[in-house]
């Protein structure tokens, strides 16, 4: 189809130039893992040419994934709506700060984030890495090439099946969709962005998915030392450097996934930090393993037991990276994410990386394992590195039950392949089926963390002294853990036993891990990094057994749905009226007002508790928000606000609105349901309504309603309105008007919620009032400047001239000689002026009239006469014969002042983020500690 | 013995208890028809009947919305869930719903929507445009 069309106002270059860096991208990459290949197989190592050109490669394939990435954002920033990337993630009003965002949103982005990343860690290793460089650049560029592979955009026929090798996110759209759009020459003219998904337009989606992608990342290099370490045959040496690196990764990945909880948390409306959704749980996993690895490495170094161990946890670490990568990007979780995924196709070259990288780990695992000699006698039961073994034991459990049961939708597939018929299993109620597990992980690795760290590397018996000297610390550690539990759970339930014994164990290993240092800091200081972390996870833990079974949700009203619902508790939202406040749980909830910026919409919400005796309250308020879509037609998402104290957050956030409020298709159908009745009314006439009345209070000419004088109409008239219950105990004053604009006439109805009425002036009112200018009787006047006349029984004064003009219907051409005339008038005692305009313009007269519309009176100047100083005024007068308005009111309309709002209390929050960052800065002090001292 | 095999032993046993303990939170997907047959709580997955009506009326009670689902089998139901309605519902293009049969109607606890895939969404607009 293409080939008839001459298309005009594509950009063709940066296509082919991104086509050309995808290839060579991938060539480069494969080349340097060959030269790194040949350079590690020599054995002697002065021969550095082949060293030379694998770093030519990796230079090479770096500036092509540079150059992809420059492109790309070329593409999005000039808004080439040709190209498919552009046109799916980015659109005209998209902010400039979310241009990343809109980068690493398309899967395509992602992928050359994570090898922008392996191209600077690569860096780092040729740079640092010494005589490991060319056997670890050999695998980082394996999987390098791998990933490379997923942008090339080949298909390969392969009989009737079409093999889809990657996805080039340089392709024009024209290439990608076949649409009739496209038989126009000029197509790209009519093209528009799609734009970012509101939701991600956020601040979190600018720091989360590069943080999480230098983790995806570093995992690559502690298995590339291994398998270096393997290959090579220097089958302990690599566990040094791993160490550091593992270290690194185990930091960084666990910030990105934190990242990633605390997005949850503050902007979205999840109502938490972890759900035990897959794709958190696929990031999770491999944490947990790198964490594991890093235990047995530090064993390895310093007993040379569980090298093996390590290098397949490193391994299985990398793995499970890319089969998470599978699981978010293949589709196959399908209903069990609240993460949509767009679906590339590739699945099959998905599956593959993931089956050659396995297959990687095991050929190495297996053809060196036996030359691997492992210490002949046991390691004791009192030593440290068999509760370290244990504890990567444990931690490998703990990845295994999550990998398994978010892997269910992988066994159905694989099930439904031998057996079409199989009706695929999903797991009931997930959040309570991982807890149920990972509570005994959790106490598991308390406990052993908080007593492991007193024993020794090595040791096959404690001393009668050492023992007598732990037995008197370990009973001071468990009264005071006792103490710490009791205290808090007159702050906190802990509910069930099984909370309480995690309590208990969380406080021993805080207690146990903090005593270590504080007893003798400068002999512990090696062990400040496992202190912070090990605490860390117990405090963390401790958040999140107060915050999560402690939850309380401010907003529930159990009493609502009790004989509809078999559960009780769950109606969690309540309906909030503008301006009405409304009492629940002991807060009185207040919705103040609202402003709109750009695409935001605020509702400022006032938050008071009511003590016991009557008394407000500790007041806050929140600024719950809803943001629009790009074409502002409709509520795109709801994003919550948090009043964060120091033992507790208070997470409020909007739940819902009245349809038309969300949708102006909405809005519309509901306004062409309405019925409105007809009403011609005067001044002082009442209106009779069901259950109500309203009253005519005035007609004037200078409405004050704010989205009128927002407009800047010519002009306009209102009509101020009472409106009554019939018991008169309600009543409320508003105004509804009619506006003039460029001979456009708007209405500005009035809602009434609390009486359900709906009210607008119907333009045959504005008729009534207003006269048209051919229906105009005009008197002339003849004068000089300070003459006066009579006009309809008021008096008139020409003041005199002023070339001075500010007129909107007047825009001064050059040539023009213009005059206004300045005629004053007595109204009231004030004294009020009328400048109507006089040009001559290409030798041509015109004149602009001024109008006073409380009077109804028109002035022109008409003529002026400069040799005799004689000026023609003209004078006419609206004809308002009938002074009725024309009002259409509707009855039980629909409330538009409503909100649907949640609020709940996370009691102890802020200790799941301190035990969160202590944890991940244990990481980096250790990290810190093996780049300074010697012991490495 | 060894530490290490007591050790291996232990992890089996852990492992094989865990597999029996799980696999009790399992179930398949069920349907309308044997969501009657049982009190136990169900989940069942489908699409929007988009013919009959969805109800959300905040002013009325804002924690009841309903709509009717159809299932695997193409049955259509009412179901109720206690909860404001979920933001782009109906676009969802399949639902899974968890809850039971409460006489005529299906009471919801949980829900989960699958929206459409952005690419479709695109197609649809660029035929739009022409």
């Amino acid at each position: 189809m293409e080939n008839n069309v001459q298309y005009i106002g594509e950009t063709l270059w940066p296509g082919q130039l991104g086509h050309f860096f995808i290839i060579l991208s991938f060539l480069s990459i494969a080349f340097t893992a060959v030269a790194a290949y040949r350079q590690s197989k020599l054995l002697v190592h002065d021969d550095t040419s082949w060293r030379t050109l694998s770093r030519i490669g990796f230079a090479l394939h770096g500036i092509s994934v540079f150059s992809i990435i420059g492109i790309l954002f070329y593409i999005m920033l000039g808004k080439h709506y040709e190209y498919g990337y552009a046109f799916d993630h980015v659109s005209d009003d998209l902010p400039w700060r979310y241009i990343f965002s809109a980068f690493w949103e398309g899967q395509e982005g992602s992928f050359l984030l994570w090898m922008f990343w392996h191209v600077i860690l690569g860096a780092v290793i040729i740079k640092t890495a010494k005589q490991w460089e060319s056997p670890v650049l050999l695998f980082l560029a394996l999987i390098q090439t791998v990933i490379a592979s997923m942008l090339l955009g080949i298909h390969i026929e392969i009989g009737d099946f079409v093999y889809k090798v990657g996805s080039n996110p340089t392709l024009l759209l024209r290439d990608v969709f076949d649409a009739p759009i496209f038989n126009k020459a000029d197509y790209v003219f009519a093209l528009k962005g799609n734009g970012l998904n509101p939701l991600l337009q956020n601040y979190w989606m600018t720091i989360h998915p590069p943080t999480l992608f230098l983790g995806f990342a570093s995992v690559t290099i502690p298995f590339s030392y291994a398998a270096a370490g393997f290959f090579t045959r220097q089958y302990t040496e690599w566990l040094k450097p791993a160490l550091k690196w593992s270290l690194f990764s185990g930091g960084i990945l666990g910030i990105g996934i934190l990242m990633g909880g605390a997005w949850a948390y503050e902007a979205l409306t999840f109502g938490g930090y972890w759900a035990w959704d897959p794709v958190e749980n696929m990031s999770l996993v491999p944490w947990i393993i790198m964490v594991a690895g890093i235990h047995t490495n530090l064993i390895a170094r310093s007993t040379g037991r569980a090298v093996k161990s390590t290098f397949v946890y490193y391994g299985l670490s990398f793995v499970l990276i890319l089969y998470s990568t599978y699981l978010t990007r293949s589709g196959i979780l399908g209903d069990s994410s609240v993460h949509s995924f767009t679906e590339m196709g590739l699945e099959p070259q998905l599956i593959f990386m993931v089956a050659s990288a396995g297959l990687l780990v095991t050929f190495l695992y297996f053809r060196h394992s036996r030359q691997i000699a492992t210490p002949v006698k046991e390691e004791a039961i009192v030593s440290r590195e068999f509760w370290m073994f244990v504890g990567s034991l444990i931690l490998f459990f703990s990845a295994l039950i999550i990998t398994m049961s978010t892997s269910l939708p992988v066994l159905n597939a694989v099930i439904n392949i031998f057996n079409p018929d199989f009706v695929g299993t999903v797991i009931k109620d997930p959040i309570p089926h991982y807890n149920k597990f990972q509570i005994w992980i959790a106490i598991l690795i308390t406990l052993s963390t908080g007593k492991t760290i007193y024993l020794r590397y090595k040791d096959n018996e404690i001393s009668a002294r050492r023992k007598k000297s732990l037995a008197i610390k370990f009973v001071i550690f468990v009264a005071i853990t006792a103490l710490l539990t009791y205290l808090t759970s007159l702050w906190i339930d802990y509910f069930h036993w099984k909370y309480t014994l995690l309590a208990y164990t969380c406080f021993f290993t805080v207690v146990a891990n903090f005593a270590l240092i504080i007893q003798d800091l400068k002999a512990n200081s090696a062990m400040v990094g496992s202190v912070l972390s090990h605490a860390g996870f117990g405090i963390m833990i401790l958040g999140s057994i107060a915050s999560g079974l402690n939850e309380k949700t401010i907003t529930s009203n159990p009493f609502a749905m009790r004989d509809l619902m078999p559960e009780e508790g769950l109606a969690d939202a309540v309906k909030i009226l503008e301006k009405k406040p409304f009492f629940v749980n002991d807060y009185w909830i207040t919705w103040e007002n609202d402003t709109t910026e750009s695409f935001t919409k605020y509702f400022k919400l006032k938050f008071e508790k009511e003590n016991p005796s009557g008394v407000k309250e500790e007041p806050f308020y929140v600024y719950p928000n809803l943001l629009y879509s790009n074409d502002l037609t409709k509520v795109a998402a709801f994003n919550p606000d948090t009043k964060h104290y120091l033992d507790k957050d208070i997470f409020v956030h909007i739940a819902g609105l009245p349809a038309a409020q969300l949708d102006v298709n909405n809005a519309k159908e509901i306004e062409d349901s309405l019925v409105y009745k007809r009403y011609n009314v005067g001044i002082g006439d009442t209106i009779d309504l069901k259950g109500t009345y309203a009253i005519v209070e005035n007609i004037n000419f200078d409405p004050q309603r704010e989205e009128f004088l927002d407009t800047q109409s010519d002009i306009g008239m209102g009509a101020n309105l009472s409106f009554h219950s019939k018991d008169d105990r309600y009543h409320i004053n508003d105004e509804v008007v009619i506006g003039l604009k460029k001979n456009m006439l708007y209405q500005y109805p009035v809602v009434v919620n609390d009486l359900r009425l709906k009210v607008k002036m119907d333009e045959s009112s504005f008729d009534n009032y207003f006269t048209q200018e051919n229906l105009l009787k005009y008197k002339d006047y003849k004068l000089k400047s300070g003459e006066s006349f009579e006009f309809n029984n008021r008096t008139y004064i020409l003041e005199g001239f002023n070339s001075d003009i500010k007129n909107i219907n007047y825009s001064r051409e050059p040539d023009d000689l213009a005059l206004k005339g300045l005629i004053s008038y007595q109204e009231d005692g004030d004294r009020k002026l009328l400048e109507p305009i006089y040009v001559i313009r290409d030798n041509r007269p015109f004149s602009i009239k001024d109008y006073e519309a409380k009077g109804g009176t028109h002035i022109r100047l008409a003529q002026i006469d400069p040799t005799n100083e004689v000026f023609v005024l003209q004078l006419a007068q609206d004809i308002r014969t009938n002074q009725k308005i024309t009002l259409d009111i509707a009855e039980n309309v629909p409330r538009t002042d409503i909100i649907v709002l949640e609020a709940t209390i996370f009691p102890g929050i802020n200790l799941f983020w301190l035990g969160s960052i202590m944890m991940m800065l244990g990481f980096f002090v250790s990290l810190g500690r093996r780049y300074k001292s010697k012991y490495g | 013995m060894k530490k290490m095999h007591i050790l291996a032993i232990l992890a089996i046993i852990a492992g094989i208890s865990i597999i029996v303990i799980g696999s009790k939170d399992v179930s398949t997907y069920s349907s309308f028809a044997e969501a009657l047959k049982t009190d136990q709580s169900v989940k069942i997955t489908g699409t929007l009947d988009k013919d009959k009506e969805l109800i959300y009326n905040p002013e009325v009670n804002p924690n009841l919305f309903s709509f009717y689902m159809k299932d695997g089998d193409d049955v259509s139901r009412k179901v109720l869930l206690s909860r404001p309605k979920p933001q782009d519902f109906e676009r969802a293009e399949s639902i899974v719903v968890t809850g039971k049969m409460k006489g005529e109607e299906f009471v919801a606890s949980e829900i989960l929507m699958k929206c459409p895939s952005k690419y479709k969404d695109e197609e649809i607009r660029i035929r739009a445009e022409i």
